[in-house]
């Protein structure tokens, strides 16, 4: 079947079986790696994506729900310039990235925290991630790095901000 | 104190923005025109004999391309280190449920799974052992083959560690404990399973992208399996997604099948693991019964102790000699005894098979010897630190091993450090008599060392290549590997700390094998020590040829050259551009490439005696926890945690950093919540909805300071961090429950029942689990 979405601000449009992840559709038919395949079962939260905005695990959503909404991957955070944006680059900073393997989804999460609650408490910033695991870091840079990112957001006019 | 312009200061991780960015290929995300998928079928038994196998049906389902047997490898696929007992593929019997049987390479997965499925594999049972406990039983199944020396079948090794006669000395200890502890299995559990991906060259040979901690070893063991000569054989460094000590033997495994399957069908062949492939496939860390003893005279002096310990191997060796090795020297613990008797036997069971991860043995039994001293500090009524600090190993010190400390012993001052910013004496006192039956609060220690790189295991060296290239960038490379640990950031804070130059100049590439050096493996936190002083010696090599440029370009002497930043500075104090040197060193038809070797000093064990120097140096660390108890559930929240480490030096900070916190967390899960059950040889966790890591909301917010005693042979001094950081901290977390419960649980982890009811409840699981996660059941 045809599912037609808008992927990271463009419309995308795309053949693929109705029976498929929207893990699935982004790996392997529209070879968007940087979304990765942890556990599959809905745990791990390394397939993190946004859907209209908010936090979704990749492999718990069929691809055909997708349709007519509006789906943001890691692909789709960038700076204005094509760099990395202000939570990446606090990411980089704050030394939250160790294997890396996580990465992608723990950005999201922040992503959609932030979107939500534009000035988390740590702990609320820990709640926030409880959906996304990490094996190396220990969580605490991470935290670091959103808070961080918040702090800066609010001190910065929004339109600034992520494309 | 020398004045660095890199060393220990903050710097950017070098391969965080495209991990950042989603850029970062695993190997999962390789996609090669023309590549197959392959699928290996894995053991439904624990212990069983393969009467029947016939792979034609296979070959007849539409899409697949090549089936490979045990019969596929030369000398039969057979592996391993120290002891060679595994295979790339099951040998005549299998002794572990998820041992590869065969693997399938076919044009999609579906096709690889339904090829799986065709084979017509025929499994006898055999009787297993299960117990550790009654392994060496004179009846039990036998699951190795028969030894040479007459020992029984299921023996594999034993350890020990010997200080003149324990037993007499207890006997005259007015304070003696004695009690046994237990620890579980533990899954890595790094977010990235397993893959290797295999291409075939047109020489006949094949190259390996792998997620992989030891390239090296992985080309040796793919030319001895394949039958090439090792020049034919390439191994290849991608992004690796944690490891954690758990990417070697299943990823030898996967990548001699891709390889072999490669090499059959002559097209690139990917294998990646689902989650409950890896669980159920992979090694765990081994899982110890330790009966301890420890005698102290009531004034808190320890003098005697003895340790038996008993390591579950699983079907394979694996790392388990080694392991029990490395328990056996850390068994007793950072103090000082009159005598000391350790002995540390391993075994085959059918449980899976254990191999290496973090910590490697001195977890294990830094969880029983650090609660056993606690349980002796209270029973003479001293409080925990007082007492680790009476009795703990200092410069000067002989170690119950034989070794005189001559250097670098940071263990009272961690202690002390660790004290004073938990707040240790005010919170230990306010929670010793609390009454509530609803939530508690305790606090607990526990100190750790750890020997620095491989030790008595095996020599030790590494190296590295440098090279200026032609855009005035410098080309590093490491025989070892960073597998998210951060190495390839101090290797390159190093080289630029030695050169004088912008550490943005440097690109530090992943090992490939037909760039880099062979450096051993990329085990026992030795890659900053090891690595970073190949690293340093190959930079200052290079340095050497560019002063040597400088001078000649200044026309001046050797030690008359200064630095300016990047530039060179004469006598006349003109500033030489770095670059211009460079340029006047090709002029002078220098060669601007070099290379490195650091071997370790030499140490040297005796096993016989269970004496002698076992490492060269050790790292030191104290942790405390304070936990909350809710006494109506069980439930055990860690509120706040405390670690003071001494790495030696701190190279790269951030990097420290991270490291303590994710070893925090790795050990918080040990204590609390990691359980590995295996029954009747079936891992009942398959996935991460009942193997339960540590979220967010598990861990708190963690205090970690360094105290740097420097040791003389590390590079800026420094020793090692990464497997520390995790060995102390579940011991902490089981010392603060027993002060908050007045209960001790000397089994982990301690879970709901074991914290609420005070003993297991009944967890006999069926087969189903593990064999759904085969895709067999």
């Amino acid at each position: 079947m045809q599912i037609e979405f808008r992927l990271n601000g463009q419309p995308a449009a795309v053949e693929a079986p109705p029976d498929i992840t929207l893990l699935d559709l982004l790996r392997d038919r529209l070879h968007l790696t940087g979304t990765k395949e942890g556990c599959s079962v809905g745990e791990c939260g390394a397939c993190s994506v946004l859907i209209d905005g908010q936090l979704y695990n990749s492999c718990l959503v069929l691809a055909p729900q997708v349709e007519g909404r509006e789906v943001i991957t890691i692909e789709g955070i960038t700076a204005p310039d094509g760099g990395p944006n202000d939570l990446q680059e606090n990411f980089i900073v704050h030394g939250a990235v160790q294997c890396g393997f996580c990465i992608p989804g723990m950005v999201l999460a922040g992503e959609a925290l932030l979107r939500r609650k534009p000035n988390p408490t740590r702990a609320e910033i820990r709640a926030g991630l409880a959906g996304n695991l990490c094996r190396c870091t220990g969580y605490q840079h991470i935290v670091d790095a959103i808070e961080a990112t918040a702090r800066q957001r609010l001190s910065v006019p929004a339109d600034a901000l992520i494309s | 104190m020398a004045q660095y312009t890199q060393i220990g200061k903050p710097a950017r991780r070098v391969d965080a923005l495209e991990k950042v960015t989603g850029k970062a290929k695993y190997l999962a995300d390789y996609h090669l025109p023309g590549m197959l998928y392959a699928r290996a079928l894995r053991s439904e038994l624990p212990h069983a004999r393969i009467v029947r196998l016939d792979t034609a049906p296979a070959l007849a389902i539409p899409g697949v391309r090549a089936v490979i047997t045990n019969a596929d490898f030369s000398d039969r696929g057979s592996y391993g280190f120290p002891v060679k007992d595994q295979y790339m593929m099951a040998c005549e019997k299998v002794r572990h449920v998820g041992e590869a049987i065969a693997a399938v390479a076919a044009e999609t997965p579906e096709a690889a799974l339904a090829g799986v499925a065709a084979i017509i594999c025929e499994l006898e049972p055999l009787p297993a052992v299960f117990d550790p406990e009654h392994a060496l039983d004179p009846g039990a199944p036998q699951i190795g083959p028969s030894r040479p020396d007459g020992k029984h079948p299921n023996f594999l090794d034993r350890e020990i560690v010997h200080k003149d006669d324990p037993v007499t000395v207890l006997a005259q200890c007015p304070v003696v404990l004695d009690e046994v502890y237990a620890t579980c299995h533990q899954e890595h559990a790094y977010l990235e399973t397993e893959g290797a991906l295999a291409v075939p060259t047109p020489e006949g040979g094949v190259t390996v992208y792998a997620s992989n901690q030891s390239p090296f070893i992985l080309q040796g063991n793919l030319a001895n399996v394949l039958g090439l000569p090792s020049n034919l054989v390439r191994a290849i460094q991608p992004p690796v997604g944690g490891s954690f000590g758990g990417k070697d033997d299943l990823n030898y495994e996967s990548s001699a099948q891709v390889a072999a399957l490669a090499l059959k069908t002559h097209r690139p062949v990917r294998m990646t693991f689902p989650r409950e492939e890896s669980m159920i496939a992979s090694y765990k860390r081994d899982a110890m019964r330790m009966h301890v003893r420890l005698g102290a005279e009531r004034d808190g002096t320890l003098r005697a102790c003895t340790f038996e310990g008993l390591l579950d191997s699983g079907a394979y060796a694996s790392q388990s000699v080694f392991t029990a090795w490395r328990a056996s020297i850390h068994a007793m613990g950072a103090y000082k005894y009159d005598a000391c008797d350790v002995e540390i036997n391993c075994v085959y069971t059918n449980n899976g098979y254990s191999g290496a991860f973090r910590g490697f043995g001195n977890t294990e039994v830094c969880a029983a010897i650090e609660q056993a001293i606690d349980e002796v500090a209270d029973a003479v009524a001293m409080d925990a630190i007082d007492f680790r600090l009476k009795n703990c190993l200092r410069v000067g010190d002989e170690t119950p091993h034989g070794q005189l400390l001559t250097e670098s012993v940071g263990l009272p001052d961690c202690l002390r450090t660790v004290r004073r910013i938990s707040d240790w004496d005010r919170k230990r006192r306010e929670y010793a008599g609390q009454t509530s039956n609803e939530v508690r609060r305790g606090i607990g220690v526990a100190a750790l060392f750890h020997g620095t790189s491989l030790g008595a295991e095996g020599s030790d060296y590494a190296a590295s290549t440098i090279s200026v290239e032609h855009d005035y960038s410098i080309t590093l490379t490491s025989g070892l590997t960073d597998y998210g640990t951060g190495s390839r950031t101090v290797y390159t804070m190093i080289v630029a700390e030695e050169l004088g130059i912008n550490p943005e100049r440097v690109r530090m590439l992943r090992p490939d094998t037909n760039t880099a050096l062979e450096s051993g493996p990329t085990v026992a936190s030795r890659s900053t020590i090891l690595g970073g002083n190949a690293a340093r010696v190959a930079a200052r090599n290079l340095a050497q040829v560019l002063d040597l440029a400088a001078a000649d370009l200044l026309g001046c002497d050797l030690h008359q050259l200064i630095r300016s930043q990047e530039s060179y500075v004469g006598p006349s104090e003109e500033l030489m551009p770095w670059t211009r040197v460079v340029d006047h060193a090709r002029e002078m038809g220098l060669s601007l490439s070099a290379h490195g070797q650091w071997t370790a000093p030499k140490i040297r064990w005796d096993h016989h005696d269970g004496r002698g120097t076992p490492y060269f140096a050790y790292h030191f660390g104290a942790h405390v926890a304070e936990v909350e108890v809710d006494l109506r559930t069980g439930k055990v929240q860690v509120v706040g945690f405390w670690a003071v480490h001494d790495p030696g030096k701190v190279i790269f900070p951030q990097g420290a950093y991270g490291q303590v916190y994710g070893g925090v967390g790795q050990g918080l899960g040990y204590a609390l919540m990691e359980q590995v059950t295996f029954a009747n040889g079936y891992l009942q966790e398959t996935n991460f909805d009942e193997y339960l890591i540590p979220t967010a909301l598990d861990i708190p917010e963690i205090h970690a300071q360094f105290v740097e005693a420097e040791f003389s042979q590390g590079p800026y001094g420094a020793k090692n961090v990464a497997e520390p950081a995790l060995v102390p901290a579940a011991p902490a977390i089981l010392n603060a429950i027993a002060q908050a419960t007045g209960r001790r649980i000397r089994t982990l982890p301690a879970n709901l029942e074991r914290v609420l009811l005070g003993h297991d409840l009944p967890r006999e699981g069926p087969s189903r689990q593990c064999k759904r996660g085969l895709r067999i059941g």
